[in-house]
């Protein structure tokens, strides 16, 4: 069972608390959703969207055709009349706006839709696309917004623009009627939502207007509520990270503020004191959050951070990146465990500011000059995104190097619904590695097999740390003798992670090992692939998923899964299939297919299972997908 | 003494590292001066740390016969480096060691940002006018129109004033020295360290080798003691002595030494952050024990925020 709901209206007016409410209601009915967020990079004004999608099974991706779609203003019926299904709900008081009077609407936006309303023998008002969208089946529900707020407005006696806030509302109520579950539900969202009694009182009343506006449609899609006996949370990409860190025993986070990284550090600065469990037996600890004049600044804290002993880390996407890797160098030189979450948007440059993409993993890979170990992991959920924020800071003290974590745009602004207990929050188990026991005889950069030496914390034991070769103890030393040994004992460490490392961190592997076709994918494109499985099976076609997770040290060991398969299917949001890249450069198998996404845009469950189909049967070797 | 595991004998701990500066090089006096306060102040590994940047004056941790631990970063980021040191263990003194190019050219946005903070921290910056390292080119601090030895053509740029700057910054203690005058230096290298707050001790440092322009016999002909109020003991003095400190910053045919101010009133970033975190200065990010019977000491219960169901 799938439904996918969207919301879209101008950024700034509430899209984002309509889609929280409606999510909430349905998630307390016992369902699981996914909601992916597209906004311009722009405080107010522009067109946003969510689109969320609701299932009785765990589900971390969207489709890009809606069932309902909820159009607060004009614009949203032109954006994306032509990707619904079932219902469009939409402002009665807009049907004869044109759409040449709308000017935030981009003009290759505006130049498809004019073409396709032409085409069709229509004019260009909302009216016309929304009989565009009837004609292929959809139906419509006008809601005469403008009375409906002018009712609560008298009502409640309040003004106008107060009132205008709750159009978002009537929206969510009118679609949660279609599904057919308690108004209820949404009236406790909203109440557990407002605290002020006028918002809950105006929310309140904007819900129930608008599922009367509904009631033609009243429980079309006949969902019941699903008993749960646990508890479940709805969280985003950045309150993932943010949480798998505070769990991991992170205490200091830095951070220079940029889309889309710094809510997370926003959420652990709101979220700063932490109960604790230690031998004394409940304190409260302080985590320190530290906004820094810019990334190199935050990097280089994080790093100062480390050398105390501090579980330290920071947050940033591709400029701040950029700007942190002399700082990343200098961390594999000293072998300072320091965790860098990234978040990955549209790029080069400033690129899609607020959009996504999975062009960096080269770059997150190669980092900094010289040759050091970096351990690079990418998660593809928000489940995934916890788990390996807070393994990401065991693996960086075990191995006292840098651990990238890649999360990119698309997972950390969408949110899902997800089962408490699989997080198994209060049984992580933190390994800080080796640490020093005698200090007075301390060599911070001591030889060892593995490459790995004891660590103490400034403070504990004498020690130098130079960005220069370095002795054992940590002076400078440039002779070739110290060089070979030093240089070599840093790089063993990833020997010793690629040993020691479990599998479970490094891939996943998805659907039938024998199945003739196996999706090579990792991040964001992994959820749609997995959904692909089931829906491919219908169409007689077997698939399976590989999900690379660690892609340094690279898990050789995957290139016994992809023997002999008639079809290795590359699927990623970039253009040079970077993640197959480097499983080229480890293990020098090149995928045969390639289905590729560099619109910013995540890629959606039907979306990519009609590019595979296309792949399979089309034997086309190279898919773009475009969003159209 | 003992072979460690790889038979390289403990001197690389135990003996004293190779000083490879130029002959009549300023940094000796800063060294010594250095080494002279952390004896008078009992400051060892145990509770002090020295930053430094890079270039010459960089290398000065790895110098000093002081038992200390030295983190040798990277060029223009120390402060960064000790901002991080300072705010996760607040108990370790950390002095910041750092040449002009550092602090005033690609450091100079952390050296603004240090002040808007007030750290209890110290920097201490070698100021000779060029970059001795790379042979020679002008710092920040070389003034306009000036043609030291390796430079093609005269300084284009003007020069920064760093106590002006570091006044402007916020810096609660700024005070200025001579590099051959090492009993004046760990005076103010002390009071620095002593003071509550961010200091400077902006260090006029020839280079015999490229600034032969700003020479030992050129400062001595300009330098001399200031002999002002220089503290500020209540919020109404603040002004005047603020004003008196800037005018003397700009004090160009004569070069004032000495301290040019101090303010203890204005909350520490220790204190901003006890603000937020009441325990931090006894239970700080680098103490806490993040781990408990090999489990994570972290209780999840912030988690339950977010229940929907």
């Amino acid at each position: 069972m799938k439904i996918t709901w969207m919301i879209g209206g101008a950024q700034g007016f509430g899209i984002e608390t309509a889609a929280m409410l409606f999510g909430n209601a349905v998630a307390k009915a016992g369902y699981y959703l996914y909601g992916n967020r597209e906004y311009y990079s722009t405080i107010k004004n522009r067109h946003s969207y969510t689109t969320l999608k609701i299932s009785d099974k765990k589900i971390n991706s969207t489709d890009s055709i809606a069932n309902i779609l909820v159009a607060i203003d004009a614009e949203t019926i032109f954006q994306h009349f032509t990707k619904v299904s079932d219902f469009i709900i939409y402002d009665k008081n807009v049907e004869s706006v044109d759409i040449d009077s709308i000017k935030s609407l981009e003009y290759e936006i505006e130049e498809d839709a004019v073409n396709l309303l032409k085409d069709s023998g229509l004019n260009t008002t909302v009216l016309d696309a929304i009989n565009y969208a009837k004609k292929r089946g959809a139906k419509s529900i006008p809601v005469d917004y403008k009375s409906i707020i002018m009712q609560i407005m008298n009502k409640l006696n309040i003004p106008s623009p107060v009132a205008e806030r709750a159009r978002n509302t009537i929206g969510a109520g009118a679609s949660f009627a279609l599904l057919g579950l308690d108004i209820n539900l949404l009236n406790n969202a909203i109440k557990e939502t407002f605290n002020d009694q006028t918002f809950y009182n105006l929310n309140m009343l904007a819900a129930e207007a608008g599922y009367n506006s509904a009631k033609d449609y009243l429980n079309y899609y006949k969902l019941n509520p699903i008993k749960i006996n646990s508890h479940r949370i709805q969280i985003d990409g950045n309150t993932a990270s943010a949480i798998g860190k505070i769990i991991g025993g992170l205490r200091f986070q830095a951070y220079y503020p940029i889309t889309p990284a710094s809510d997370e550090s926003t959420y652990i600065e709101a979220n700063q004191l932490v109960k604790m469990q230690t031998k004394e037996g409940i304190k409260e600890g302080g985590i320190v959050v530290f906004q820094t004049e810019d990334e190199l600044s935050a990097i280089n804290s994080a790093i100062g951070a480390a050398l105390t002993g501090t579980r330290s880390a920071t947050a940033t996407s591709g400029p701040g990146f950029s700007l942190m890797a002399e700082g990343i160098s200098w961390a594999g030189m000293n072998e300072v465990p320091v965790l860098i979450t990234y978040y990955m948007r549209g790029a080069p440059s400033t690129g899609l500011p607020t959009r996504s993409g999975q062009s960096d993993l080269m770059f997150a890979l190669n980092v900094g000059h010289g040759e050091f170990p970096r351990i690079v992991i990418a998660s593809s959920n928000h489940e995934e995104v916890i788990k390996d924020a807070a393994f990401a800071l065991n693996i960086a003290e075990i191995y006292q190097t840098p651990v990238i974590h890649i999360i990119e745009k698309t997972i950390a602004s969408a949110y899902s619904v997800i089962d408490e207990d699989t997080l198994n929050a209060d049984n992580f188990e933190v390994d800080r590695g080796k640490i020093a026991d005698n200090s007075d005889d301390y060599y911070r950069f001591k030889f060892s097999d593995d490459g790995i030496s004891p660590r103490a914390f400034l403070g504990d034991a004498q020690m130098f740390h130079s960005g220069d070769e370095h002795n054992e103890f940590g002076h400078i030393d440039e002779t070739s003798q110290n060089r070979v040994k030093m240089y070599e004992k840093r790089n063993k460490k990833l020997e010793s992670a690629s040993k020691n490392i479990s599998i479970d961190y490094k891939f996943k592997f998805y659907g039938d090992k024998n199945a003739e076709n196996i999706i090579l994918t990792w991040g964001s494109p992994t959820a749609p692939s997995i959904n692909a499985i089931e829906e491919l099976k219908r169409n007689n076609i077997d698939v399976a998923v590989l999900q690379i997770k660690m892609f340094n040290p690279y898990p050789k060991e995957v290139s016994e899964l992809l023997k002999n398969k008639k079809r290795i299917i590359a699927v990623e949001n970039n253009y040079y299939a970077e993640g197959a890249e480097v499983l080229t450069l480890n293990t020098l198998i090149r995928p045969t297919h390639y289905i590729l996404k560099w619109t910013g845009r995540a890629i959606a469950d039907d979306e990519l299972v009609n590019a595979l189909i296309n792949v399979i049967k089309g034997e086309n070797k190279r898919v773009i997908l475009d969003d159209k | 003494m003992t072979n460690n595991i790889d038979g390289i004998k403990d001197e690389i701990k135990y003996r004293t590292e190779y000083t490879d500066w130029c002959i009549g090089c300023g940094n000796f006096g800063i060294l010594r001066a250095v080494e002279l306060s952390l004896e008078e102040l009992k400051l060892d590994f145990h509770n002090t740390v020295m930053v430094s940047g890079i270039g010459c004056s960089g290398k000065l941790p790895h110098f000093l016969t002081t038992k200390i631990s030295g983190v040798h970063t990277l060029h223009g980021r120390s402060l960064a480096f000790a901002s991080g040191i300072k705010i996760a263990n607040p108990k370790l003194n950390v002095i910041i060691d750092a040449g002009d190019g550092d602090t005033y050219g690609i450091g100079v946005g952390h050296f603004v940002s240090a002040g808007r903070r007030n750290l209890d921290m110290t920097l201490i910056t070698h100021n000779n006018g060029v970059y001795g390292l790379t042979k020679g080119q002008a710092s920040p601090t070389l003034k306009r129109g000036e043609k030291t030895k390796s430079l093609p053509k005269p300084n284009i740029n003007d020069a920064i004033n760093p106590v002006a700057l570091a006044l402007v910054s916020g810096y609660t203690f700024v005070a200025r020295g001579f590099a051959y005058d090492i009993k004046q230096m760990q005076h103010l290298i002390e009071e620095a360290i002593k003071h509550r707050g961010m200091a400077l001790v902006d260090i006029l440092q020839p280079c015999p080798t490229y600034n032969d322009i700003n020479t030992n016999e050129w400062y001595k002909e300009r330098i001399y003691n200031l002999d002002i109020d220089y503290e500020v003991k209540s919020e109404k003095e603040r002004d005047k002595k603020f004003n008196t400190a800037i005018q003397k910053a700009y004090e160009e045919d004569k070069i004032p030494l000495g301290i040019f101010y101090k303010n203890e009133l204005v909350p520490t970033y220790d204190d901003r952050i006890k603000e937020d975190i009441e325990n931090y200065l006894d239970y700080p990010p680098a103490i806490q024990e993040i781990e408990n019977k090999g489990k994570a000491s972290t209780i999840p219960s912030f988690i339950e925020q977010h229940r929907v169901v």
